[in-house]
């Protein structure tokens, strides 16, 4: 049995028949931010089923995601995602929505949920409201430093998960304005919050996925896993429910490898080839997120003064 | 206050934005105090006004309820509540709060209070509702981009008071799903008797909060490629054409956003608002200055 569990995402089928899994325990499907993305695992159940016991056959936890916002006329086809992660012995399901959460809870009491970063946990006492209607993992609010997710943790006696790379969830909207350019570049939905978009101002940068938005440098704890291990934490994320099957396996290779090594007694460092590989799928740079309470773009470790943001060099305005 | 079917319920910024609103016919209004609330200090009340505020309220038989909608650090719980305590006694009504821990330990230390979820707790669907309302919640906030169809379906499912945000502002990202502004600049200040609070985080802000960055253009870029400058959408929410059919949908409570409005901009706000819930109430569709205003297509649930 492992002593630590690294995840991650995947939005649908294709992807993860794509998909190298062999660096992760676990692996969450489907997309929380919309119904459009191609192929969504939440929409297609029977993708899902099949989802499903391809993870478990490789000997992984399949956990299923749910929608981040849904409004009401998503929870019929909610409730079947959650009757498909019940009857296929889904691992867990994740709820970032309360009422998703609640839902579950009273309606699949055998299925385990974990809450995802945008429940808003921020205090132990909001997770521990959480635990009481059934949540069993906590992703505490992405805006938490280690300090406060650790109060948090001890406060509220639950399993917490931590992201530990990749594009960290900034915010969630109704309204995907990447459809104002179906027509101007002849790039039509699905496939348009799939291209590398990014909006940017000076030396600031997001990625657009459309309804979604998240940080444009891509988190990265390498350097602090020995801190965050010795906190007690055991359960790491890789987000990368936009990525390429290549950034999972070699970012997730990467992190398979360090926090071995930062759980071993020995000394660890940081391997050249393993900052070889995170910023070669990190082309506007690495932060930490909220972790050392700073402003979520900044990067603090040893290796601060080589991670230079994007530049700007436009080829053309159209 | 005289229970109505229907509370208009105004944003106060200031004394002068209480008189108005009091004036125009708010049956109650929602003010910050100082440091304990999503909005900054502009738009936030000192004790002593508190204490005006709920003087004059009490007076006119109206109500006042506070907006502690800042998600409070463990160690702040106890300083929050024993303002709430203070406020409770000088006849504070209502509080709105922003997450399911601090709105369960608020219900419990005070059942005499209306406890409402603050639109920042992201309820949109009836499961929102009803776990808000196993918590203790007395009200849930909904986002005035909701349609009439969804709050009846939502109010049929639980037996708390719906309140909707019928005059708001519908920023790109949602209320209580946005850490835009912390991801690009979070400065730690220091409020009067508060201590430190997260500038920038638009959860726990209590001073200046968000930068509105999203109001900022922006390039937006295809790969290295630079396709077009653009602001992130937003728009005015204005429900007013439509609040007859809000109410049959059931809708307990009229609110309006806004405590950093001044009171001359208040005042018409609140005015219009309540001639359309008096004509309501009086029997008419709507009143004859307006018309319904749908939302367009693009702000839709699925996205087109």
């Amino acid at each position: 049995m492992n002593d630590f569990e690294l995840n991650t995402t995947i939005s649908n089928l294709k992807n993860l028949r794509e998909t190298d899994l062999s660096s992760f325990d676990g692996v969450y499907l489907g997309n929380i931010y919309c119904r459009l993305f191609e192929q969504n695992f939440l929409e297609r159940l029977d993708d899902l089923k099949e989802g499903i016991q391809r993870v478990k056959d490789a000997g992984l936890l399949a956990y299923v995601t749910t929608y981040a916002a849904p409004r009401n006329s998503f929870l019929p086809k909610l409730r079947k995602v959650l009757e498909v992660a019940s009857s296929a012995n889904a691992d867990a399901v994740e709820a970032h929505n309360l009422g998703v959460l609640r839902i579950a809870h009273e309606e699949f009491p055998g299925l385990p949920i974990h809450v995802g970063g945008f429940a808003n946990v921020y205090t132990d006492s909001g997770a521990a409201v959480l635990e009481e209607h059934g949540a069993r993992r906590i992703t505490p609010n992405y805006e938490l430093s280690l300090e406060e997710i650790d109060e948090l943790a001890h406060g509220a006696n639950l399993p917490t998960e931590i992201l530990v790379h990749g594009k960290m969830p900034l915010g969630i909207s109704d309204y995907c304005f990447l459809l104002d350019y179906e027509e101007k570049w002849g790039v039509n939905c699905p496939t348009l919050c799939q291209l590398p978009l990014f909006v940017k101002r000076d030396t600031w940068a997001m990625r657009s996925v459309g309804k979604g938005i998240m940080s444009g440098k891509d988190v990265c704890m390498l350097e602090h896993l020995p801190r965050l291990v010795a906190s007690g934490h055991r359960t790491f994320r890789i987000e990368a429910a936009y990525e390429t099957p290549a950034y999972r396996k070699e970012v997730g290779g990467v992190y398979r490898e360090a926090i071995a090594a930062a759980l071993s007694k020995g000394l660890y460092s940081v391997a050249d080839r393993w900052w070889a590989t995170v910023r070669e799928h990190a082309p506007v740079g690495l932060c930490n997120g909220f972790y050392f309470g700073k402003t979520g773009m900044e990067y603090l470790g040893a290796e601060s003064g080589m991670l230079t943001p994007f530049t700007l060099h436009a080829t053309a305005v159209e | 206050m005289a229970v109505r079917r229907v509370t208009l319920l105004a944003p106060a910024g200031s004394l002068k934005a209480a008189h108005a609103a009091f004036a125009e016919g708010a049956d109650a209004i929602y003010v910050g105090l100082r440091g304990w609330s999503r909005g900054g200090q502009k738009g936030e009340l000192s004790r002593d006004e508190m204490k005006d505020v709920l003087e004059i309220a009490r007076g006119s038989g109206r109500g006042v309820w506070l907006a502690a909608n800042i998600i409070p650090k463990p160690e702040e719980r106890k300083r929050l509540m024993g303002h709430l305590r203070a406020l409770v006694a000088l006849g504070l009504e209502g509080v709105i709060v922003n997450d399911a821990g601090s709105l369960r330990d608020v219900s419990e230390a005070f059942p005499q209070l209306l406890v409402s979820a603050s639109v920042g707790c992201g309820a949109l669907n009836e499961g929102d509702v009803l776990f808000y309302e196993a918590l203790g919640a007395r009200a849930v906030v909904l986002p005035g981009y909701l349609d009439p169809s969804e709050v009846a379906a939502i109010k049929a499912k639980t037996s708390i008071q719906v309140e909707l945000m019928v005059h708001m502002v519908q920023q790109f990202v949602q209320l209580g799903k946005c850490f835009m502004p912390s991801y690009f600049r979070l400065r730690p200040s220091r409020t009067e008797d508060v201590g430190v609070r997260l500038t920038g985080s638009v959860k726990r802000g209590g001073v200046g909060v968000c930068f509105s960055i999203c109001q900022e253009p922006w390039d937006l870029y295809w790969g290295e490629r630079k396709m077009d400058r653009r602001l992130f959408p937003a728009q005015q929410v204005s429900r007013h054409g439509d609040l007859g059919d809000f109410l049959d949908a059931g809708v307990d409570i009229v609110k309006l956003q806004g405590r950093s409005l001044p009171p001359e901009m208040l005042a018409p706000l609140v005015r219009r608002y309540r001639a359309a819930i008096d004509a309501w109430e009086d029997g008419l569709d709507r009143p004859v200055d307006s018309e319904p205003a749908p939302l367009p297509p693009m702000w839709t649930a699925v996205g087109r």
